[in-house]
């Protein structure tokens, strides 16, 4: 079905080009949807599946690319379930970056119930009750690493956030064994899965594991619940059966396929379908599915439960990479093995100079990321970049890394990253954006600062059959496309279409 | 009949080529609404395929966890049967969960294809004093129906391969504290009854029809020891449960054999195990080293069975070698090997082994040494080796190991049974 759908969307892109709504800011008003089905996915498909077999629809080997969906026409992602344009667009503050998705929901009351708890692992949780009776996870660091997760996950959700994503809103905190209160008849499960009820004794057998501040409180993480009625993951392929708003395959989403730029900028190597999660949410009277991301424990080098695996942006698996290093007897290392880490346990194994954006992988095959084309890439880059250095310092502080070099360190590996990333993604199309019509001109940002050669030819264009006909200027109502070019950059072109003085779309073209 | 539907609804969405798809979609957010519009008509479960169905119930309902948990504290155990004993299974009973997780016991019974036979029974107390303490008793009962022996002394020829059976009993404590990080000294105490016999392998000759006392002392006759030894531990290995990568472990024995019936076979053994691990290249490669050394010594008038002298040759040590091809009062053996990662889950491995028993301590030296080298897979889960494939070759030939361990991680055979250091 999701074929014949991408037929009548593409009848409708090739018949007429722009319609009066051109370009949507936002997606419809979201179908409401009756039921959807709670279904968990298994990471043990999901890795085989993705590892070893065909998943989703790939680009094709020859012919035109599938441009990435689920855009408006200046090629932007709509605000919707997906995701929202927030810091690119509307640049946020220095207070808006670091409250993230909120900063008043922290867990409130002296005292929290415990209403569930994780005690196999090597990194232990629980689920409690605040004093307002909000459902919060709580999630420790490891013993080898303090502070390394908690930091990961709180600056991590802040930078999706900032991004465009849905995330939960996650807070450090800090506490004693005596706020935390055993509820009724809480149910614990075994490394077996076997259950029997829960004791005092349980929770201080997982404080045990996990490490103490100075002052003797526990840290951690509380991620609040997301609101709405848990349905399990979306995957980074097809859609959903049962979401009537769900009808661009996920792997052709722009926001899915950018991801993999943002992913590799914070290095979010575990960014898989079940660290995503499907809500069904209500809103002005309709019930919808919202989608987001979910657990950054393993980002920033941390491996949540221990440091990150120097593999971290590398496949588990490729033939050629077993193959060499199988017949070459491990002499001829992976660049990633050569990455030289900086000694700060509350941070893991991250850095900047070794990180290549163009190599970076998450830990297997990603469908969505396998898609993504240079104009993708540079939607994400450009957002990446929109991130200056005192964003950067701002958002890291609410790590609350007690280590100033730790703290500083990881800010320099996110600058060096984020340079890497526009430097490598800016240099495939031609870099331009924030486009403006001043005084029957046409200007934008070069995001690079790097083309000073651009050059523009006018054309009227027939928005029903596409035809163009060169201008002398830009028409002063219709269509037009202007076409941008520079010789510096041969085979890279812009198409930017106006209508009556408005700007109505982006085509970005590479060789 | 999807695709007929589907037909259906872009006739009727776009209305064919009969009427403008301008009249039919004025706005983008029609469109979308038209794309809506299908998926709707189409809406179904989003059930999971029937193979991610099970293999989700496999994790959730932790089917791995159960069936090395057991049921009720029973399962299975599969091999760790003494090299040459052929694949072994039995069934245990095992409990970590007992007096809130402050004990762990285990019981087990495991039979071989070549007819060997292991009972053991541990209990620990692993928590004592916030972890500084730990109380261990061990039990355990041996039938090896055909041990392999070459004769004692560095020189005996390959084809002299003979076996015997060896069955012992012992009962153990021990006591460990751990005064600080990194560091585990201790000491125990044991009864050892041992017994040899013919060896049950009509292939070879059995070792008692070969060897008079006079080379091979206890062979005719066998005691019993009460065996008391301290230890101490230096281990800073990054990963001590399972295949480390860096740090060191140091590991120093010394056990009394105190001869509780003849008053001909007491003696006194020193056991010295030192490992090193030296990653480069971000710990996907490692140079590992080991040096091993078993020394005893015995009162005038004294001597060490056969059957307890230190051996080398086999999967653990001269792996170019078989099993205990060499035995005797001394023995010394120095492994180097070369690993590093093909895949996440498998390593390559290149690796040279040297050693030798001999009769006087004084000989402890690099002199004579037999050698090996060869290469292997390892494949490991959760930083653990769950299997490993080596092969050796010597100048006696090659041979290939199948085993469920990691290389340096194997008991000494023999000795020190219920050691918690090996």
């Amino acid at each position: 079905m999701k074929h014949v759908i991408f037929f009548l969307m593409a009848v409708a892109a090739v018949g007429q080009r722009f319609y009066a709504d051109d370009p949507l800011d936002r997606e419809p008003a979201p179908r409401n949807v009756e039921k959807a089905l709670n279904r968990k996915l298994s990471d043990y498909y999901d890795l085989l599946s993705h590892q070893f077999g065909h998943v989703g629809e790939p680009q094709p080997k020859s012919g035109p690319p599938i441009r990435a969906q689920a855009v408006n026409t200046l090629g932007e992602p709509m605000d919707g379930a997906w995701y929202t344009k927030r810091h690119y667009d509307r640049r946020m503050t220095l207070e808006e970056l670091k409250r993230g998705p909120g900063d008043s929901l922290a867990p409130s009351g002296s005292q929290w119930t415990v209403i569930g708890a994780k005690s196999e692992g090597i990194t232990p949780g629980f689920t409690i009750l605040d004093g307002a009776k909000r459902r919060y996870f709580i999630k420790f660091d490891p013993l080898t690493n303090p502070e390394m997760a908690t930091a990961a996950d709180s600056i991590s959700a802040r930078f999706f956030y900032a991004l465009g994503y849905h995330v939960p809103q996650n807070y450090i905190i800090y506490f004693t064994p005596e706020q935390l209160v055993l509820g009724d008849d809480v149910q614990l499960a075994d490394a077996t899965g076997k259950k029997r009820k829960m004791t005092s004794r349980d929770i201080y057998e997982i404080l045990v594991k996990v490490p103490r501040t100075k002052d003797g409180r526990y840290r951690a993480t509380a991620s609040l619940a997301v609101e709405g009625k848990p349905i399990g993951p979306p995957r980074y392929d097809g859609t959903r059966k049962d979401d009537p708003n769900d009808v661009v395959p996920h792997e052709h989403r722009r926001d899915m396929r950018g991801l993999h730029v943002f992913s590799a900028w914070l290095a979010h190597d575990d960014s898989r379908a079940i660290n995503n999660f499907d809500s069904l949410v209500q809103e002005n009277g309709r019930q919808y599915i919202r989608h987001y991301l979910l657990d950054f424990g393993s980002t920033l080098g941390s491996g949540s439960q221990r440091a990150n695996s120097p593999r971290s942006g590398a496949y588990y698996f490729t033939w050629k990479g077993a193959s060499t290093q199988l017949f070459t007897l491990g002499l001829a290392p992976p660049h990633w093995a050569r990455a030289h880490y900086g000694h700060y346990p509350a941070i893991g194994l991250f850095e900047g100079d070794a990180f290549d954006p163009e190599r970076w992988v998450p830990e297997y095959p990603n469908p969505a990321f396998l898609n993504r084309l240079p104009d993708d890439e540079f939607w994400a880059a450009k957002q990446v970049m929109a991130f200056t250095d005192q964003e950067i310092r701002t958002i890291v502080s609410t790590g609350e890394i007690s280590e100033r070099e730790a703290e500083a360190f990881l800010v320099e590996c996110l600058i060096k990253r984020r340079d890497k990333i526009g430097k490598t993604y800016f240099a495939k199309v031609l870099p331009f954006d924030r486009f403006r019509l001043q005084g029957g001109t046409l200007a934008w940002d070069d995001l690079s600062q790097s083309v000073p050669d651009a050059r523009v030819a006018w054309f009227s264009f027939n928005n029903m059959s596409g035809e163009r006909t060169p201008l002398t200027s830009m028409p002063a109502s219709g269509y037009g496309a202007a076409e941008i070019s520079a010789p510096s950059r041969p085979g890279q072109t812009i198409v930017l279409y106006t209508d009556s003085g408005r700007i109505a779309g982006i085509d970005r073209n590479w060789r | 009949m999807k695709l007929r539907f589907a037909c259906v609804a872009c006739l009727a969405v776009f209305g064919g080529s009969v009427v403008p798809l301008e009249a039919q979609a004025p706005t983008r957010a029609d469109t979308i609404e038209r794309a809506r519009d299908i998926k709707a008509a189409q809406l179904e479960p989003d059930e999971v395929s029937p193979m991610e169905r099970r293999l989700r119930a496999l994790r959730d309902q932790k089917w791995l966890e159960r069936a090395s948990s057991g049921y009720n504290g029973f399962r299975a155990k599969i091999g760790n049967m003494v090299t040459g004993g052929g694949f072994a299974i039995g069934p245990e009973y095992f409990r970590e969960d007992l007096f809130r997780g402050n004990m762990v016991a285990r019981a087990s019974a495991q039979f071989s294809t070549r007819g060997f036979q292991k009972y053991e029974a541990q209990a620990t107390l692993p928590k004592l004093a916030g972890g500084r303490v730990s109380l261990e008793a061990f039990g355990s009962h041996r039938n090896y129906a055909s041990l392999q022996y070459y004769g004692t002394g560095p020189d005996r020829p390959k084809d002299l391969r003979t076996v015997y059976r060896l069955e012992d009993t012992s009962i153990d404590g021990i006591a460990a504290i751990k005064p600080v990080r990194h560091v585990k000294m201790g000491g125990s105490l044991g009864y050892l009854w041992t017994n040899v016999g013919p060896g049950d392998d009509s292939r070879f000759a059995s070792a008692d029809q070969v060897f008079t006392p006079a080379q091979s002392p206890g062979i005719d006759r066998q005691t019993n020891y009460l065996r008391p030894g301290v230890f101490g531990q230096f281990d800073y290995r990054d990963n001590p449960a399972g295949t480390a990568k860096s740090g060191g472990n140091y590991v120093f024995q010394y056990s009394w054999f105190l001869d509780q019936k003849l008053n001909q076979f007491g003696f006194r053994r020193m056991d010295i195990d030192l490992q090193q691990f030296v990653p480069f290249f971000n710990k996907t490669h490692v140079l590992a080293f080991r040096a091993k050394a078993t020394l005893t010594d015995t009162d005038r008038n004294q001597q060490i069975p056969f059957y307890l002298q230190p051996v080398l040759g086999g999967s653990d040590d001269l792996r170019g070698f078989r099993p205990f091809r060499f035995s005797d009062r001394n023995s010394m053996v120095m492994n180097a090997e070369y690993r590093w990662e093909i895949f996440s889950g498998l390593d390559g491995a290149a690796f040279a082994d040297a050693g030798k028993v001999f009769p006087r301590r004084g000989m402890l030296n690099f002199r004579d040494l037999e050698s090996s080298a060869g290469f292997g897979l390892r494949f490991n889960a959760n930083n653990a080796t769950f299997l490993r494939i080596d092969t050796g070759f010597s100048h006696e030939g090659f041979q290939l190991w199948f085993k469920f361990n990691d290389v340096f991680l194997g008991r000494v055979f023999g000795t020190t049974t219920g050691q918690p250091v090996y």
